[in-house]
């Protein structure tokens, strides 16, 4: 399998009525931090849990490390760690306990003094209170102690599902130091998300999920080859003449004081002409920036009206449990 | 604006305000259980017509009544339904009251228990009720709506009962006193759920805490009407005796309902109470620190099926053991009662000793309630895996042959010691209440519990079965199979059904021992189909996909 960490190609899976996967493709490599995007019920979660062996797909090849996770979930299970998006946990067992369960089921040297010494330092920047019973816990505390859990322990592949929902802001900033940390060791990540700054702050690559199909699949600076600059330039007069220019879209003026600023968006093989263009008209400010991820995911998900499949609602799928 | 909300008139409407939306939830509520509820009363009023014109088509004669009313009457028979007013100058419609009214009463009770817990600490639980209260809601409104949903239901099956009753031609009086009866345990065992789920933080542990002081009445009231006809007075110290003192068609007392409705009334101010004090979700116990670390013992696939599991059998356990201690010391009573029953009431206990015979009767039914302790621990391993825990235990390097050979391990292991202590602990009161052969006595009953092992292990078996390859169904199969055995122990016999409904119980096979020499066919399949079920319900477990809520 040209030594993927997880390939995966033309996967199925259906529940019931609900086509929860139709085809999805992904790939992981070794050390790469790959971001698994899509809006709630694209079918994440599923391709999670098929990775992971607890469900079984229904056509399609999964392959993780060269094997297949069905089949060999145990020995897989040593080489990668998982963090659910929804953890409960056992409520009369503390925080403390729960991770070191985990660790011990992982490993025999759970209790070696360079594990000790990660899961107190995990314990340590999450700011966990390990003394208390799950119970009390709140949604974020529960999920700390799975990412705690997770990311002591010593593996190759870590399976992040929306890691960090009910976590604060200060938390998140932690979990993204820690990811490009362990990515610096070696291990690849498969991180499936709905936040578009998380993945786009971590990931080397990026696959969209939609509807339980994989529309896009890259880097980051591919897929935004793929879309278009948005550049804003203040001039003396407005340039509506642009619109004319080939590769040009969604021109729209702003009144500013005594000059005019244009805003267009451009595809990014007709950059060049653009430019061109504008150079002898006097231009006084010019910014441009690269397509943020949410410009990216609307037009995936048809909300700018340019839809590939007109009539469907955005970010409107079907929930799958 | 905001200056006149905080006038003291304002606050004087303050007790109304806490019930603020109780008529919208009210409704919401019937609505969500328009199914459920119905289904309930129904059964509950099923039960009584179906009783009603059954006795009379059962019993053709005068001769046979009186006949069949002694085994009302004798201290088994009271054992197992009640004091039995009236028994000596039985009527059809003694007979209905004095056999079959507790059954309605043991159904109303559940119902309230379940239907009380459902629509408050569950709800709490699951975090419903947090969304509920963000809106305009008072803090009693869910528990007034749902108390409120509760004797409404209560009412509506009193009065299918009463409509059951008459159309057997009961007394007009004696007919209401048994439907009034069976709501005033509906709405005790309410308040009883009202306050439990004040008391606990799972819907779990709520409904087992109402369920235990269900249980606990009903032990005290075979205690109590063990002792003499028409009860001693332990009797009085049970919810359902106060009913069953009523005397319906025979005395027709009104006044022991006051008992039912005062502690019922006192456990819903009690319910208010708390309900005022306490925060959203939490229960009144505050939560303790405990462990950074976990013990060795913990991180083991066997540490964590003991850690789910042992709450669970260890209160089972203990009930079990000391009712087993409980009935054990009634066994000279029984020899010295043996002289004077009827032939019908021998065909139930199998042979000329009747001692022998309680006992044997005890040790089966008591083994019904260990296979009910197994049932309940598959519905916890289901619970693990829809909650996600199993999902996570398996994300590690576990394999799910090793997961559930562990918690099946635990649960045997739980169960046959349940068995073996429950054995030893009814062997050794009958040996100190005995005059004759006591340590023989001692050896027989001991081994009578034991011998019902096969048959533990056959339920356990086909719910493990269940849980392998038909996930949903391991508490309707698992319940429905110990609600027919017990059904059918108490009853097959005495109500005369077919032949072939007794081969659906799973009870039913082996040798009464030690009335009947242990007949080792039975013990063999029955172990096997055990056996088979769990190796069955691996498989499926490893085939089949890990479900989540």
């Amino acid at each position: 399998m040209n030594g993927m960490t997880v390939q995966i190609a033309g996967l199925r899976k259906t529940f019931g009525q609900v086509q929860a996967l139709d085809g999805l493709d992904l790939s992981v490599a070794p050390g790469e931090v790959h971001g698994f995007l899509g809006p709630n019920g694209a079918g994440k979660s599923t391709a999670l849990r098929i990775i992971l062996g607890l469900l079984r797909p229904d056509s399609g090849t999964v392959r993780v490390f060269g094997a297949d996770p069905w089949r060999d979930a145990v020995a897989l299970h040593r080489r990668l760690a998982y963090v659910p998006g929804d953890v409960e946990l056992w409520p009369r067992l503390t925080g403390g306990e729960v991770i070191d369960l985990f660790l011990n089921l992982r490993s025999r040297e759970a209790g070696s003094s360079k594990n000790r010494l990660r899961r107190d330092e995990l314990i340590d920047r999450f700011e966990l209170d390990p003394h208390k019973k799950t119970r009390t816990y709140s949604k974020g505390n529960r999920q700390k102690v799975a990412l705690i859990a997770a990311l002591a322990a010593d593996v190759d592949l870590l399976l992040l599902d929306e890691p960090t929902s009910g976590l604060d802001p200060l938390m998140e900033v932690v979990f993204q130091q820690i990811i490009a940390e362990t990515t610096t060791e070696g291990r690849s990540v498969l991180l499936s998300s709905h936040i578009l700054a998380q993945v786009e702050a971590l990931s080397d690559r990026i696959s969209i999920i939609r509807a339980g199909r994989t529309v896009e699949s890259g880097s980051l600076e591919e897929l935004r080859h793929m879309t278009r600059t948005t550049i804003e330039v203040e001039t003396q007069r407005p340039l509506t003449e642009l619109a004319q220019l080939p590769g040009v879209h969604d021109l729209h003026l702003k009144p500013s004081g005594g000059c005019a600023r244009t805003v267009i968006e451009v595809d990014a093989d007709h950059l060049d002409e653009v430019m061109l263009h504008l150079a002898p008209l006097g231009v006084r400010s010019l910014t441009a920036h690269p397509p943020t991820l949410e410009q990216l995911l609307i037009r995936y998900y048809g909300a700018s009206g340019e839809s590939e499949e007109p009539g469907e609602e955005p970010l409107g799928e079907p929930s799958e449990r | 604006m905001s200056a006149e909300l905080q006038t003291p008139q304002k606050y004087r409407g303050l007790s109304a305000k806490r019930l603020t939306g109780t008529h919208a939830l009210l409704r919401a509520l019937i609505r969500l259980d328009r199914l459920r509820l119905p289904l309930w009363v129904l059964g509950i009023g099923a039960m009584s017509f179906y009783v009603a014109n059954a006795v009379q088509a059962i019993v053709s004669d005068e001769r046979e009544l009186v006949q069949m009313a002694s085994i009302f009457a004798d201290p088994v028979g009271r054992l197992m339904t009640g004091p039995a007013f009236g028994m000596d100058e039985p009527t059809f419609a003694r007979f209905y009251a004095a056999g079959y009214v507790l059954f309605i009463y043991l159904l109303t009770a559940l119902m309230s228990i379940f239907t009380v817990v459902r629509h408050t600490r569950a709800e709490e639980q699951a975090g419903r009720a947090e969304l509920l209260r963000a809106n305009v809601l008072g803090r009693h409104a869910s528990l007034t709506a749902a108390l409120l949903l509760v004797m409404l239901a209560n009412l509506l099956a009193a009065g299918l009962v009463l409509a059951g009753a008459l159309s057997g031609g009961f007394p007009l009086p004696g007919s209401i006193l048994v439907a009034g009866s069976g709501a005033a345990v509906g709405f005790f065992f309410a308040a009883a759920a009202a306050v439990a789920a004040q008391l606990t933080e799972s819907s779990r542990s709520a409904s087992a805490l109402a369920g235990g002081i269900l249980g606990a009445s009903y032990l005290i009231r075979m205690v109590g009407d063990l002792g003499a006809p028409g009860g001693t007075a332990l009797s009085w110290f049970s919810p359902l005796g106060w009913s069953q003192q009523t005397a319906p068609y025979v005395e027709d007392q009104w006044w022991p309902l006051i008992l039912p409705l005062l502690f019922g009334g006192m456990g819903l101010v009690l319910a208010f109470a708390l309900n005022s004090r306490r925060d959203l979700g939490a229960g009144l116990l505050p939560p303790r620190a405990g462990s950074a670390r976990a013990p060795a013992w913990l991180s083991t696939a066997l540490g964590i099926s003991a850690h789910t599991l042992l709450g669970m059998l260890r209160g089972w356990g203990a009930a079990l053991i000391l009712s087993g201690a409980l009935f054990g010391s009634y066994a000279q009573t029984m020899v010295e009662t043996a002289a004077d029953l009827p032939e019908q009431f021998r065909r139930v206990f199998t042979g000329e000793s009747v001692m022998l015979g309680f006992l044997a009767y005890i040790s089966i039914f008591l083994a019904i309630l260990v296979a009910a302790a197994g049932v309940s621990g598959v519905r916890l391993l289901r619970g693990e895996e829809l909650s996600g825990r199993a999902e996570l235990m398996l994300s590690a390097p576990l394999s799910r042959t090793r997961w559930l050979c562990a918690h099946v391990l635990v649960l045997l292991t739980g169960l046959s010691l349940i068995l073996i202590l429950l054995g030893l602990a009814t062997a050794t009161a009958a040996a100190m209440v005995l005059e004759e052969e006591s340590g023989a006595r001692f050896r027989d009953v001991a081994l009578a519990s034991l011998h019902q092992a096969p048959a533990v292990l056959a339920v356990l078996g086909i719910v493990v079965a269940a849980f392998g390859w038909a996930p949903r169904l391991v508490g309707v199969l698992g319940w429905s199979l110990i609600g027919y055995a017990a059904f059918m122990t108490n009853f097959g016999r005495l109500l005369e059904l077919p032949e072939i409904l007794h081969r659906f119980n799973i009870f039913g096979y082996l040798a009464q021992y030690p009335v009947e020499p242990v007949e080792w066919a039975p013990v063999v399949l029955l172990s096997g189909l055990g056996v088979l079920g769990i190796i069955l319900g691996l498989t499926g477990w490893r085939h089949r996909q890990i479900n989540r809520n």
